[in-house]
């Protein structure tokens, strides 16, 4: 069960990895749950033009990629370039990715409904819960760029100070995120799923904005609020298959409680980046 | 001037953008179905002003959080909330339920302040999360406790009232009391002490706490007044349309008055004419789906657009 559970929050977990880079940088990117469901449409069907099994499933994981770097590009446009609010941005971010993904998948219905090449998830599972924390830890605190990123949301002007992008660096920091929640849409979809279905993020982007709060910004942090409200999920679907019935949607329910509560659990003991959406 | 200059421009450019795109994939009858499918006709203009009462509801909610600058994205929940309480109440009569519906929004609003000020969670969150929880408590009611005795549908029987319709048409006197909802809450927020306390903390916070202004408290009450309309939007919607209660009775509303209230410059009484653009959109797509199979989903994709041109317009004008 801690297997599956480990398995089942892979998407959650990448997103929460870049979410936190993102933040570290000074950026709130509400539309991470757009972004992450426009990768999904996306790698289904980069999936789908590439065909067969291997082809499938890096071309699922570059078209996931993708998908979320447009969606990086339309939100660094607005925040970093025109430093428009970030919660407008990333609200207009969600809306958007929800109006396409419904519009193309009506259209495209054909290609969305044939069946896909089935990502093996132990790769990702492996990639998500080991490889990208340590070299998150190592990038953002034992490098020089990982300082610079970590200074421009603490105090940007500072960077600006000593000759430094700030731009320059969220938008970096931007494009790392694009890259983890693409494969978390990839993961989501060819792993976990077998397609693409409309809004079937259902919230991921906004439990992994809470999760990022809860580990206070910090590697180990984040960790282990992913760790925690996977064992509630997986908690959920166990009592879930031992309880047939009407209680299947007050169960649906738990998942967001449970973040509602882990959010509760840091009660003014939080230090924000100092620069965060600003 | 320019604002409502600006706000036109927006419109008209997302509405274009749709045209585009349709015709790109083939619909070049995208513009006139959208047209004719929300103006067109008597009947389609009816459509268009009973979408726009929840719209306009939810929109007032918006603006009073985003004037207040507390980020309140859970008037889907809110609504839903409003709904629920109104069905419960409405065999106490028709005042009762509308009552009802108005104090279970600010009550589902107000976990949000709660959460924030005694444990410091940030609403935007909160207020998202709880919209979730409240799309499944809708979900198992009408699976469960309140479904209908025939338990042939996941719906509730109609509600014990409703609310009068005007003159022989499908419109309700809900109308009526949306636009008193907006001249209220005009009123609210430039007429009273309460109002400039509100805009004071959206302004900004720090000068309006030195000025003597109790910030959390009045956090908690823009929350509540925000919460009350979008639960009102709920009960009417209700009592006025469906009648009965389902699974996706909230249909997105609580979203879209996200926009609704952009769209408006966080105005008001421009909230009205914003809530009936967006209610054209809304019942536009609605036939572009039942007539040419296009999904209704670029009502969504045109309010994010308006969002974003309206970025834009805001951020040229910075650099004027």
């Amino acid at each position: 069960m801690i297997e599956l559970a480990l398995i089942a929050s892979v998407p959650l977990l990448l997103a929460v990895e870049g979410e936190l880079v993102a933040e570290r940088a000074g950026m709130i990117n509400l539309g991470i749950e757009g972004m992450m469901l426009f990768a999904s449409m996306t790698a289904v069907y980069a999936a789908q033009l590439t065909g067969g099994i291997a082809g499938g499933i890096a071309g699922s994981i570059a078209g996931g990629i993708a998908g979320a770097a447009l969606i990086a590009l339309v939100f660094g446009a607005f925040a970093i370039h025109l430093r428009a609010d970030q919660i407008v941005t990333g609200t207009a971010i969600n809306l958007l990715a929800l109006g396409i993904t419904g519009f193309v998948y009506r259209e495209l219905n054909e290609t969305f409904t044939r069946a896909v090449p089935h990502i093996e998830s132990n790769a990702i599972a492996i990639f998500a819960w080991i490889a990208v924390p340590i070299v998150l830890a190592w990038a953002l605190w034992s490098t020089p760029f990982g300082l610079r990123l970590r200074a421009c949301g603490e105090n940007p002007e500072a960077v600006r100070a000593a000759n430094f992008s700030v731009e320059g660096h969220r938008w970096a920091a931007l494009a790392i995120e694009a890259v983890l929640v693409g494969i978390a849409g990839a993961d989501l979809a060819l792993a976990l799923s077998s397609g693409f279905a409309e809004n079937m993020t259902n919230g991921r982007g906004y439990i992994a904005l809470s999760i990022v709060i809860f580990g206070r910004w910090k590697v180990k942090g984040v960790l282990l609020g992913t760790a925690l409200f996977g064992a509630a999920a997986a908690l959920q679907f166990a009592m879930q298959a031992a309880n047939h019935g009407i209680q299947f949607h007050l169960f649906l329910a738990i998942p967001y409680v449970v973040t509602l509560v882990i959010l509760c659990g840091i009660a003014g003991r939080v230090r924000a980046p100092e620069g965060l959406g600003k | 001037m320019k604002r409502i200059a600006y706000g036109i421009a927006a419109a008209a450019i997302s509405i274009a953008l749709l045209a585009a795109i349709g015709a790109l994939f083939g619909h070049r009858d995208l513009f006139p179905i959208l047209i004719g499918g929300s103006v067109g006709s008597p009947f389609a203009l009816e459509g268009t002003l009973l979408k726009s009462v929840p719209l306009l509801l939810t929109g007032l909610a918006v603006v009073i959080a985003f004037r207040a600058g507390v980020w309140n994205i859970g008037g889907e929940g809110q609504f839903i909330a409003g709904s629920l309480a109104a069905f419960l109440a409405a065999r106490y009569g028709i005042a009762a339920a509308l009552i009802a519906s108005i104090l279970a929004g600010a009550l589902w609003a107000s976990i949000a302040s709660l959460l924030r000020i005694w444990r410091n969670a940030p609403e935007v969150l909160t207020t998202i999360l709880l919209n979730f929880v409240a799309i499944h408590l809708l979900g198992y009611c009408v699976n469960g406790p309140l479904q209908e005795p025939s338990r042939m549908y996941p719906q509730t029987d109609a509600a014990a009232v409703a609310l009068p319709l005007l003159g022989t048409s499908d419109l309700h006197a809900g109308i009526v009391l949306a636009l008193v909802a907006a001249f209220a809450s005009w009123w609210l927020m430039y007429r009273t002490k309460e109002g400039l306390r509100l805009r004071a903390i959206g302004y900004n916070p720090n000068a309006a706490r030195t000025a003597g202004v109790n910030v959390n408290a009045q956090i908690a009450r823009a929350l509540a007044f925000s919460g009350a309309a979008a639960g009102l939007a709920g009960g009417i919607e209700l009592l006025g349309v469906t009648h009965r209660l389902f699974e996706r009775f909230a249909a997105g509303y609580g979203y879209s008055g996200i926009a609704v209230a952009l769209l408006a410059q966080l105005h008001p009484l421009a909230t009205i004419a914003s809530a009936v653009f967006f209610g054209a959109l809304v019942t536009g797509a609605g036939e572009l789906q039942r007539a040419a199979n296009i999904s209704s989903a670029v009502a969504t994709f045109g309010q994010a657009i308006v969002i974003l041109v309206l970025i834009m317009f805001g951020s040229m004008r910075a650099r004027d």
